[in-house]
Formats: structure tokens, C-alpha cells, sequence
């Protein structure tokens, strides 16, 4: 196809140009498998289900090997604001670290604090030579919200006590490209979840640019390494969906490639956890799966190495990757049209009942009364 | 006991397709109702069997009957702007006039009647034009619904639309939860609207419910021009 040979071309130039900077890391990606006793076979076969992942046709796949080998050149910068780092533990503390996770640790990491041994005024410094150095060139990753409420105030970061939201836009004006790492950074997450009281808010809100959102509470280690390897393969933003989720990651409903949406569509479902039903792997809708609103691969990528997801270990999907999901899909184990109302302790179906009953009501009041009110006669 | 003669006229006041429109948003709402609710929570027991999709079928008559309220709404607002009978433009002059509102409020509390400039009362106007607009909602986010259960023909023709939608009023979650509230305005509606027109049938001896089926209502006959 035209469009993907262009692709190609513009892929092979973007490679030869990083080729030509210095690598930042001492050992080259080879090296560094091999300590792992990861062989050639399995980083081909990791370049192809990676290729394949972002949709592109297989001959791409030479080129993620190509890019994972030069990653080493593009900096990276990875900022955390109101998070609970559990984006970057699901990327990093696999049991069995694959060639994602390696990538990742391979890729020029400038600063991160969970992994950098700098602490205080060094770690600040660090922070700010890498933003100086690598100026306009680096890849600006997000994890966690911001709290614009009281300008910020209620994120401080570092010694020197600048508020995440100063952060973020001074990191944000130096990037190649932004990505929001987990639902927080994209979305908010649980921080904005009503009421809200820090204001907390996704990154792409508070700068002026496109923003790669990665939805997912966390996302799974591939769409992060994914997003990775396009940007470092093409110097560019992949193509994106309504809230600027990636595609190839976020184009489909979890509902569609659900393994247990067979037993959907038959009207099988769990009535509650640990029935026959559940041991028969039967949908989880009624007991309040929310596959059926919620865009990512959880099902066909999975989790841990593509071990599991939470459908198959036998719990509905709860929706992390979309906006606001802790007030739009609760309540976790029911399903949407049982939603608890706020403030009113009522689901939607019981206050339309009660005002149902009132009109009833009224509609008998109003007929009594007709029978009382004499005839109306005409003229 | 006396005996009164009155004359009356009888005089068509919907049209043919308008009846038709009429019966069927009605059955298409009541339908829609019920499999809606049964979307929401299914509650039938499956057979045992995957080849029988209980689920499916009840969507697919969802859909059918969604579509038929879609091209009901769409027929109904086009007749509404631009039929060439105006009796159902001209009640706009009530909605506008406190007096008409003050007058039809008063007979619905028994006292004096209220004669009307087209063919509905202005809260009644108001009511239809709000139920139209919420059939019209439904139809915008069931549409919306529609592009992600099917993605060829049609819901592929509708995504990039639906995708609008959906970011708009802040995902497919808040989409389907709009869709099952507004169910229940349907459903008072209907209740207030079935015991509304029997009543004026009633008290003020007119054809209110055979109206919408036969088209014709009738009125007591006035030499002096002074009713309507
Ligand atoms: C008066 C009109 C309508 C009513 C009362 C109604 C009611 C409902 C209800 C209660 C639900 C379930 C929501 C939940 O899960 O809580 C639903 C779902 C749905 N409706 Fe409607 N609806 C109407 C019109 C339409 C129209 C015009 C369409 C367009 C084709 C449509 C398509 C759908 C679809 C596709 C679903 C989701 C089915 C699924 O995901 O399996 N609806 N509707
Ligand atoms: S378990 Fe959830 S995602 Fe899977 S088919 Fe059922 S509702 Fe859909």
C-alpha cells in the first residue's frame, strides 16, 4: 500500500537520523538482552507482535527492531505529579521481564524519579539540565493528574517546592511530544473524581499541544512501550481517537473482543461472583461489567506479559481507561442503569418509579376531583 | 327530564399520515420501553445454548423498532414545519399568550373551558414539543449506541458522528446512561397523556382519542360566530 511505503520511507530516515547521534547508554540493546537471556528469536518475534499491535503490516517489524536498537538515543523524560506510581510499576516490576519492559529501561531515560538514585537539590538539578540540554528534542512523559485549584497549590514537588503545575508547563514547553501515561495524566483519574477539591485535571488541559493520552488504570505495559516505539520510529503522533487515545491501542470496545461476549449475546450471564454461571465463564454484564463503554485491548493484549486480564480472571471491567470512570461507571459490580444517584441514594429506575407513583397519584386526585367538579356543560 | 339538542360539526383535524406517524411512535415507544429495560437488566433465562441469542434478538428488535421512532421523528418534524395545514402552527399563538395558558389552566381545574387557535392546548404544545425533542434525544444517542454494537453499513457510516458524540458528552458510559433517564420521561409521559386525552374527551364532549384514530374530532355547533 502507498500510504504504508511512505510510512516506511519516512520511518527508515527518522532511524538513520537517530543512527547518527551518540548512543547515551554505555551498552548496546544486544548487550543488554543477552544479560537477560533474551535471544535474537525472541526480540524478532517481540518487533513483530509490536508491529502487528500498532497495526502496521509485517515487513514494519524490521523497523521497531531497528528503532528498540537506536531507543537509546531519544530522551526521555518522565514527570510524576498526583500519581500513585502505579503506571510505572505495571511497566517495571513484571515478574518476568520482557523485552517491553527492557525498552523501556533501555530507552534514555533523563529522569524518573522512582528509578533515579538522585534525591534533593541534585535531583532537581538533574531535572533541570536534562529539560536545558535536550531542549525541544525530548519525549515528555506524564504520570499522574494536576491540581490547578488554588494555582496548583495542592502539589509541590522537590526542594525547591514548585507546584506540579509549574512543572508540567515548563516541561511541556521544551518537549517533541507529550504523552499521558494512565488515566490520571489523561484524564484526572482519582484525584478529579467528584467533588474534586485540588481541581485536579489530565495534562492535555493545562498545555496548548496534542497530548497522547494512554487511558488505564494502568495501561498495560505494551500500549506504553507501543506509543514509545512509534514516536522513536516516526517522530510523530500516531494516529488518534476521540480523546486522543491511539488507535491501534484504543480503537475497539473491550466488549467486542471480549472472550466472553459468545455467552452476551445468548443471555448468559453471572448473577453473582462464585455461581455456576461464574464457573462456567458466563458474561459478567449483571454483576456489572462496563466492557460494553470502554475503548482499549485489554482482551487481546492482556496484561503481565499477556498472562491475564481482569474478565478472565472472572471480575467485570471497571472502565479505567475512559474520562471521569469513577463517577461515570460506578457502581463497580452493577451495571450502569443501577448507578447509585448522588445525594439522593436512589438508583435512576427508583426515582422514576416514585415519580411515576406521584403523577399516579396525581392523575387520581385530579380524576376524584373531576367526578366532584359537576359536568361542564356548553352554553 | 329535559332534553337538549345541540348540533355539532365535525371537522377533520389530523391528517391521514399524522394519525399514522401517531400510532407508530406509540408502538415503537412502548416497544422500545420494554426492550430497553430489558437491555439494562436481562432478566430471562438463556437456554443453555449459544445458538439461541436471547440478548441479540432482543437487540435487533431494539434496533428495529429504534429505527422506525428514527424515521417517525424525522417525518413528524419535516410535517410539523411544513405541512401545508397550519392547524397544528397556529396553537404557537397560545403558547405566547399568558391569557390562553391562564384560560387553559383554569379548565384543567373544572372551571370555564378553553378554546383553542390550532389543534392543541399551549401546555399541551409545550408537552409535545418536549416529548418530540426527547424522542429526537433518543434517537441522537441510541444512533450513537447503534455505531458501536454494528460497525459496517450504516454504524460505520454513523461512527465518526457517534465518536463526536460521545466526546461531547464525556463517553460512551455517560451516552448510555442519558439513554436509559430520558426512558423514564417516556414512560410518565405516556400515563399523563392517555388519562390527559380521555379526560378532555369526557368533560368537554369532544373526539379526543377517536380523533387520532379516525381524524375527526367534532364540536358543539354556535350560530353567533363567537367559538372557535
Ligand atoms: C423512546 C425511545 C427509546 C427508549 C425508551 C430506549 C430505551 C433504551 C434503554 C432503557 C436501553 C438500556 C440502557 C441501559 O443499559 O441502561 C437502551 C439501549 C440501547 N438503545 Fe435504546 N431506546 C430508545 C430509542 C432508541 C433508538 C432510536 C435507537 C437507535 C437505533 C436505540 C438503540 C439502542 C442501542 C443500540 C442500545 C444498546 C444495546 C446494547 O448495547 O446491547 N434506542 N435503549
Ligand atoms: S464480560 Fe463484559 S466485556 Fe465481556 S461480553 Fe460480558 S459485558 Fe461484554
Amino acid at each position: 500500500m502507498d500510504t504504508h511505503a511512505a510510512l516506511y520511507e519516512q520511518g527508515l530516515a527518522r532511524i538513520a537520523s537517530l543512527r547518527k547521534l551518540a548512543p547515551r547508554k554505555s551498552k548496546t540493546l544486544q548487550q543488554v538482552m543477552e544479560d537477560h537471556g533474551i535471544t535474537r528469536r525472541d526480540f524478532m518475534k517481540w518487533s513483530a507482535s509490536i508491529s502487528a499491535m500498532l497495526a502496521l503490516p509485517l515487513p514494519f517489524s524490521t523497523l521497531v527492531a531497528e528503532a528498540a536498537e537506536v531507543a537509546d538515543r531519544v530522551p526521555l523524560l518522565w514527570i510524576q505529579l498526583a500519581e500513585c506510581t502505579g503506571c510505572s510499576e505495571s511497566l517495571l516490576r513484571a515478574s518476568t521481564p520482557d523485552v517491553s519492559t527492557l525498552i523501556f529501561d533501555y530507552v534514555s531515560l533523563e529522569y524518573q524519579e522512582t528509578l533515579m538514585a538522585a534525591a534533593g537539590w541534585q535531583a532537581e538539578e538533574n531535572l533541570e539540565n536534562a529539560m536545558r540540554d535536550n531542549h525541544g528534542k525530548y519525549l515528555l512523559a506524564f504520570e499522574g493528574a494536576v491540581p490547578t485549584a488554588n494555582n496548583g497549590a495542592f502539589l509541590t514537588v522537590g526542594c525547591k517546592g514548585h507546584t506540579g503545575l509549574e512543572i508540567a508547563k515548563k516541561a511541556a514547553e521544551g518537549a517533541a511530544a507529550i504523552i499521558s501515561v494512565g488515566t490520571c495524566a489523561a484524564f484526572g483519574g482519582v484525584q478529579a473524581a467528584a467533588p474534586n477539591p485540588t481541581g485536579a485535571q489530565g495534562i492535555h488541559t493545562i498545555v496548548d499541544r496534542p497530548v497522547i493520552n494512554l487511558g488505564g488504570c494502568p495501561p498495560s505495559e505494551v500500549n506504553i512501550v507501543g506509543t514509545l516505539m512509534y514516536f522513536i520510529m516516526f517522530g510523530k503522533l500516531p494516529a488518534l481517537d476521540m480523546f486522543n487515545r491511539p488507535k491501534w491501542a484504543y480503537g475497539a470496545r473491550v466488549h467486542d473482543n471480549c472472550e466472553r461476549r459468545g455467552h452476551f449475546d445468548a443471555g448468559e450471564f453471572v448473577e453473582e461472583f462464585g455461581d455456576q454461571a461464574a464457573k462456567d465463564g458466563y458474561c459478567l454484564y449483571k454483576v456489572g461489567c462496563k466492557g460494553p463503554y470502554t475503548y482499549n485491548n485489554c482482551p487481546t493484549e492482556r496484561f503481565n506479559a499477556h498472562t491475564s486480564w481482569p474478565v478472565l480472571a472472572g471480575h467485570g471491567c471497571i472502565g479505567c481507561s475512559e474520562p471521569d470512570f469513577w463517577d461515570t461507571m460506578r457502581d463497580f459490580e452493577k451495571p450502569l442503569g443501577q448507578q447509585i444517584l448522588h445525594g439522593l441514594d436512589a438508583d435512576a429506575d427508583t426515582v422514576g418509579a416514585v415519580i411515576l407513583g406521584v403523577t399516579a397519584v396525581g392523575i387520581g386526585a385530579h380524576a376524584i376531583g373531576s367526578i366532584f367538579a359537576g359536568k361542564h356543560e356548553d352554553k | 327530564m329535559t332534553k337538549e339538542t345541540m348540533l355539532y360539526t365535525r371537522d377533520l383535524i389530523f391528517s391521514a399520515i399524522i394519525r399514522v406517524c401517531h400510532w407508530l411512535r406509540a408502538l415503537s415507544i412502548v416497544a422500545l420501553v420494554i426492550t430497553g429495560f430489558y437491555i439494562a437488566w436481562p432478566f430471562l433465562v438463556a437456554p443453555q445454548s449459544s445458538d439461541v441469542l436471547v440478548q441479540g434478538w432482543i437487540r435487533m428488535a431494539h434496533e428495529i423498532f429504534g429505527f422506525i421512532l428514527v424515521a417517525v421523528t424525522l417525518a413528524r418534524a419535516y410535517l410539523f414545519f411544513f405541512s401545508k395545514n397550519n392547524i397544528e402552527r397556529r396553537s404557537i399563538k397560545d403558547v405566547i399568550s399568558p391569557k390562553a395558558w391562564f384560560t387553559q389552566l383554569k379548565a384543567y381545574l373544572w372551571m370555564g373551558k378553553a378554546p383553542h387557535s390550532g389543534a392543541y392546548g399551549p401546555l399541551q404544545f409545550v408537552t409535545y414539543m418536549g416529548i418530540s425533542v426527547a424522542a429526537f434525544f433518543m434517537c441522537v444517542t441510541g444512533l450513537v449506541l447503534y455505531a458501536n454494537v454494528y460497525h459496517l453499513g450504516l454504524g460505520g457510516l454513523l461512527w465518526e458522528p457517534s465518536a463526536w458524540i460521545t466526546q461531547m458528552m464525556g463517553g460512551l458510559a455517560v451516552v448510555r446512561l442519558w439513554h436509559h433517564y430520558i426512558t423514564w420521561v417516556f414512560i410518565i409521559f405516556v400515563l399523563i397523556h392517555v388519562y390527559m386525552a380521555v379526560w378532555m374527551g369526557i368533560r368537554f364532549k369532544h373526539n379526543s382519542v377517536d380523533s387520532i384514530v379516525s381524524g375527526y374530532d367534532y364540536h358543539p355547533h354556535h350560530d353567533e360566530h363567537e367559538g372557535k
